[in-house]
């Protein structure tokens, strides 16, 4: 009987859920095809599974480039570097493309706030980074989790981390909210659920000393900021880390934060490509494409929760910074030495089955969605 | 100014991305920026003295203008001697 398909990385995925003590019933498949599975998507080829990003052949080899913002083709006569390219014209940019060398387009878009990725790269930072540790805190339960993060894997890692017990306060930027409400509201009722909801305008003084105060009190953040962008608000998390007993802040990103990398970003399709993954697909069925959907982000969820639960039960504080690529390519390294040939089976049978719905997964129902901003009574009045 | 070239400040640390950009000269503490770093560096008007961010766009008035911070410094930008401002950050994707 032939196998059934399987989501690339599921297994180190469902690994990761049994050893932090999830509840059986949330397993790796759900986690990284609820999306899929609640938005009909099929396997991806060239074009990955939301849309949002896609391969293209360069001169020597193949590009991922996601133009998911409203304005990221506005940069792509900057990429190119010609004025005379129509960025809402896909045959020029297939061939601008064709014309030139991946490294170099690489380089170029990531100066540019692109994400972009290329085969046969190797990821610049490791999975985790710790560049700060803090004073020990006696815990008292249940644990305050305030997440800054947008979009899919700082949200899951925080809910994760709430189904544990904690309280988890999400907090949104009134004038940068997390899109995923109204873009894909069925994955954010499920990995949202059951969390407090802050608003606040950061480009206000008030605002961003009543955020400080209640990370302050917090026992885990997480925020999927670029250091830079921070820093420029006047949010030290080296510096809060050492200063508050027991504070364990998760920063996620694309690339890390080694040398240039902390100023690149990076989705889940092309954050996966920079971590091998499409490589590992094409050695094994000789298909160019995707890897599960954008499979970076509940990768990355599900081990930043992980390491901040472990964090907090040590009881030190600690900066962490994840890469998103790094736990790809670690991802792929663990499976490959679990057994190397069921994983070249799978991604032979995934690269084979391009086109086909997804893998069918359980499904979970969605949860308790907070409104923008509903708790800012009780999470900044006693600041 | 082709899309994609990078100007560096005569006077600073400054150095930009050029996104888009129409007639007239660009400047960095109020001397002209060039695609190559001079011997001896200036320093900023104090007019145009603020500094640069890294990683933020600059746009004038018009829009016609669009230049990225890739590395920050003490001038600040402007376009024939008119300063340019931040432009907001780019909203997140609705899905990625």
């Amino acid at each position: 009987m032939p196998r059934a398909l399987t989501l690339p990385l599921a297994g180190w995925a469902e690994g990761e859920l049994r050893a932090m003590g999830m509840p059986p019933a949330l397993t790796g498949t759900m986690l990284m095809g609820e999306r899929a599975a609640l938005n009909g998507f099929a396997v991806p080829g060239a074009v990955s599974a939301g849309g949002g990003c896609r391969l293209y052949a360069a001169r020597d080899g193949h590009v991922a480039l996601a133009l998911a913002r409203d304005d990221d083709r506005a940069m792509l006569p900057a990429l190119f570097q010609d004025g005379g390219i129509d960025p809402g014209d896909d045959a020029q940019i297939l061939a601008a493309f064709l014309a030139r060398d991946s490294a170099a387009l690489v380089t170029q878009g990531r100066m540019l706030g692109l994400a972009i990725a290329r085969l046969g790269e190797v990821p610049v930072s490791p999975p985790c980074q710790v560049t700060a540790e803090g004073p020990v805190k006696a815990r008292t339960e249940p644990l305050l989790v305030i997440d800054l993060s947008a979009l899919w894997a700082g949200p899951l890692a925080t809910h994760l981390i709430g189904l544990t017990g904690a309280q988890v306060v999400k907090v949104e930027s009134r004038n940068r909210p997390d899109r995923m409400r109204e873009g894909d509201p069925a994955l954010f009722a499920r990995i949202n659920q059951d969390k407090d909801n802050v608003a606040l305008d950061l480009r206000e003084e008030t605002d961003r000393e009543a955020l400080i105060a209640l990370i302050r009190r917090a026992d885990v953040v997480v925020e999927a900021a670029r250091p830079r962008a921070l820093r420029q608000l006047g949010i030290h998390a080296d510096a809060l880390v050492r200063a508050v007993p027991g504070l364990v802040w998760m920063t996620i990103t694309g690339h890390g934060a080694t040398g240039d990398a902390g100023n690149w970003i990076g989705f889940g399709d092309d954050a996966s490509v920079a971590g091998g993954l499409s490589d590992a697909i094409i050695a094994a069925s000789g298909r160019v494409g995707f890897g599960g959907d954008a499979c970076a982000d509940p990768l990355t969820g599900i081990y930043a929760a992980r390491l901040a639960l472990d964090r907090v039960r040590d009881g030190r504080g600690a900066r962490m910074i994840l890469s998103m690529s790094a736990i790809v390519a670690m991802a792929l390294d663990s499976e490959r030495r679990r057994d190397e040939k069921a994983l070249m089976t799978d991604l032979q049978a995934w690269g084979a089955a391009q086109g086909e719905v997804f893998p069918v997964t359980d499904m979970r129902p969605a949860g308790r969605v907070a409104a923008m901003g509903q708790d800012n009574d009780v999470w900044l009045a006693q600041c | 100014m082709k899309p994609g070239t990078k100007l560096k400040s005569a006077v600073c640390d400054t150095e930009v991305m050029v996104i888009r950009s129409g007639t007239g000269g660009i400047e960095c503490g109020g001397a002209a920026m060039g695609e190559a770093k001079p011997d001896a560096i200036g320093t900023p008007d104090t007019a145009f003295a603020a500094g640069t961010l890294m990683g933020k766009r600059y746009i004038d008035a018009a829009g016609t203008f669009e230049l990225l911070c890739v590395k920050p410094g003490k001038g600040s930008l402007s376009v024939d001697g008119v300063a340019l401002s931040i432009k907001d950050a780019k909203p997140l994707p609705a899905s990625d």
